[in-house]
């Protein structure tokens, strides 16, 4: 740890009775001014690695020599795989997106979860009510899926403005709430009497994501026709330069006019859309079902995904491909090794953990002074 | 009606026993200024490191429940190393550490093999001859010692913040941070304690659910009760006496529930489980009805400190 005591500002006020004798000198800290984009990286890419070096480690203790991790990545580089990180990109670009939206202007969605879920209860409801003509079914399923997601949110976003309450803790509980919910469906009137697991009967054949690629659901073109919408709102619009004045300073934008309230629920509610869509593919796509674990660990991910890419919808994409292949590894690892899950969980915190902690070094100077 | 009553007034504790500490740890943390969301993950590790403790070793529970205070805090200071000496964003930081938990308890007791082992865990006193007056004995004379332990420690803590010069540093840190460094308190030693002592507390918490009330480790477990914490030190206004009554309260509101279903009214069986997720955000929106004015969060709350630097 260092001396936060011998911190920046101690010379300006000499000791009356001399210099104090230091044995080991101090070490000495104050803000840069500026750094190269080079030397960014250079963090960025150091913290980068000693975060993947750190899960390596984890992996190690759980019984995975990084040997057999080489070769079952090496295992995993082909046609399938590849597939299926293409196909598990989807929805966590939509979550990334998401999140970001909802961060750039400071509110914490963390009920990404939550508004997944009803997102998939929307989706599925059209399916087992059979609303709209089949041709239509499909869209009618993505929009109720976005209704849904977005209402969820709004219930959020309504307590917050209305009475103060703080969205960490009222979108976290939603989740709980939302899970519950969708538990009582899939345990009651919408379980499939066929299986009598706790699942919603199969979605007929056209109300499935039809594929873009062998193997590869249209769900992928959704998450980037959103991403290129997001990015048009956040970079090129109006809206994205309220977004940003707002969050610089909200002092200043209230004085000169702009509409502070709309753009805040705006960005919240198409964050709460983003996610439900990203139910939607879920359920559309890979499960093809209501299931009760379609949305598990989605809100760190969502916020990995938003805080690597600070926010920017075009890096999103990229972030959460690479997310995408945590994923996917995870799955592999799990089915073959018995490693639960949660290690994917893990390594993204410890990730995340690592990257926060090399902003310190990009801001400050340290030195070592006798 | 009165045995209803007394039996369900006496398991009142084993639910609030873990919301109260885990309040009172995050107060600890909260009054110095720093932002404190690790509450979920630091009780699962306090639930899985009393767990594990209580398998390998002699399986006695009270150092069990030791165990889960010493992992909870060792965790912690990663916390306070992100946010009081790197001044990492408290609310990223603080997630992160809650999946980090998450991600680490899940491995460990998939690996170790520590689910669904029942123990016999800590069983309650009995305060013969008082635990025999009517009424009033079970429900106050036949507990688990770490419930007369807790209402120590909230006494204890309460003294300490309002008597001594320690806990006066300590809110002063959390007010406003350069007046109180300008004072001559050590600002980021005092958030650095204050993050590892309040953390303790919230191990406790959890080793209590997995060693006491719930006698068994199951991944996930705490199940959103910290973050039910998190809300109760805003609903107490981060009070050490109203964080304890809040919690009674939310452990009458969660022992009424199973008790009317078993009473034979039918009700669903997930909508109910909803309750204390429902029951916290009504308490929320109570408080934001009920203040005008500020909600009593110390004035630094969430903000590093950095001497004399332009912000």
């Amino acid at each position: 740890m260092l001396d936060p005591g011998a911190m920046a500002g101690q010379e300006k006020s000499p000791p009356a009775r001399g210099p104090p004798r230091r044995r080991f000198g101090r070490l000495t800290l104050d803000m840069r001014q500026r750094l190269s984009p080079w030397k960014q990286s250079g963090f960025l890419a150091g913290s980068l690695v000693i975060g993947l070096a750190l899960s390596l480690g984890v992996l190690a203790l759980a019984g995975i020599a990084p040997r057999t991790l080489a070769e079952e990545l090496a295992g995993t580089l082909n046609a399938d795989s590849l597939r299926a990180v293409l196909v598990q990109a989807a929805p966590l670009i939509l979550v990334g997106l998401g999140a970001s939206l909802a961060f750039r202007i400071g509110f914490w969605n963390l009920g990404l979860e939550g508004q997944m879920i009803f997102g998939g209860i929307a989706a599925t409801g059209v399916s087992l009510y059979a609303v709209g003509p089949v041709s239509m079914r499909l869209i009618i399923m993505g929009l109720a899926a976005a209704a849904g997601g977005l209402l969820w949110v709004l219930l959020a976003i309504s307590l917050k403005i209305r009475f103060r309450v703080n969205e960490i803790i009222a979108t976290l509980l939603l989740n709980y709430v939302a899970t519950y919910f969708l538990f009582h469906l899939l345990y009651g009137a919408w379980q499939d009497s066929k299986t009598a697991f706790p699942q919603s009967t199969p979605l007929r054949p056209f109300e499935r994501l039809p594929d873009i690629a062998p193997g590869i659901n249209s769900g992928l073109a959704i998450a980037i026709a959103m991403v290129v919408l997001a990015g048009w709102l956040v970079h090129l619009s109006r809206v994205g330069f309220y977004m940003r004045f707002l969050s610089a300073n909200p002092g200043m934008a209230k004085v000169l006019g702009v509409p502070i309230q709309a753009v805040t629920i705006g960005a919240v509610a198409a964050s709460g859309a983003a996610a439900g869509l990203s139910g939607f593919i879920n359920i559309a796509g890979q499960e093809g079902r209501l299931t009760q674990s379609f949305f598990n660990g989605y809100v760190f991910s969502g916020v990995l995904i938003a805080f690597l890419s600070r926010n920017d919808p075009v890096i999103v994409t990229i972030v959460g491909f690479l997310v995408a292949v945590l994923y996917v590894t995870g799955q592999t690892l799990q089915v073959f090794y018995q490693i639960p899950f949660t290690m994917v969980q893990l390594i993204q915190a410890i990730i995340v953990i690592a990257v926060a902690s090399s902003e310190f070094f990009i801001r400050h100077r340290i030195s070592w002074t006798h | 009606m009165l045995e209803f009553l007394v039996n369900w007034a006496a398991n009142v504790p084993i639910t609030a026993i873990p919301y109260a500490l885990a309040a009172l740890g995050l107060i600890i943390s909260e009054k110095s200024g720093v932002l404190n969301l690790t509450a979920e993950g630091l009780m699962l590790v306090g639930a899985l490191a009393g767990i594990g403790s209580y398998l390998t070793l002699a399986g006695h529970p009270a150092v069990a429940l030791l165990v889960g205070v010493m992992a909870a805090s060792v965790v912690s200071v990663l916390f306070a190393t992100l946010v009081v000496v790197l001044r990492v964003n408290q609310v990223i930081a603080g997630l992160s550490v809650v999946f980090f938990c998450q991600g680490l308890t899940g491995l460990i007791g998939n690996v170790a093999h520590w689910q669904n082992k029942p123990i016999a865990g800590l069983g309650k006193l009995t305060f013969w001859p008082l635990s025999e007056i009517p009424v009033i004995g079970r429900i106050l004379f036949v507990q688990d010692a770490v419930v007369y332990i807790a209402i120590l420690i909230f006494l204890g803590v309460h003294l300490t913040f309002r008597y001594s010069i320690v806990g006066l540093n300590l809110r002063a840190v959390g007010e406003n941070p350069a007046a109180a460094d300008a004072a001559g308190a050590h600002v980021s030693l005092y958030r650095f304690g204050a993050v590892v002592v309040g953390s303790s507390l919230v191990g406790l918490a959890g080793a209590y659910i997995s060693i006491v009330s719930v006698k068994l480790w199951v991944t996930g477990m705490v199940g959103g009760r910290g973050w039910i914490a998190v809300a109760l030190v805003v609903f107490a206004r981060w009070a050490p006496w109203p964080a304890l009554a809040g919690a009674l309260l939310f452990g009458c509101i969660e022992e009424v529930v199973p008790r009317i279903a078993a009473a034979g009214i039918r009700v669903p069986q997930y909508l109910v489980l909803m309750t204390p997720y429902l029951a916290t955000i009504a308490v929320m929106v109570w408080v934001g009805a009920r203040q005008r004015g500020a909600l009593g969060e110390p004035g630094a709350l969430g903000l590093p400190h950095v001497r004399e630097e332009r912000r």
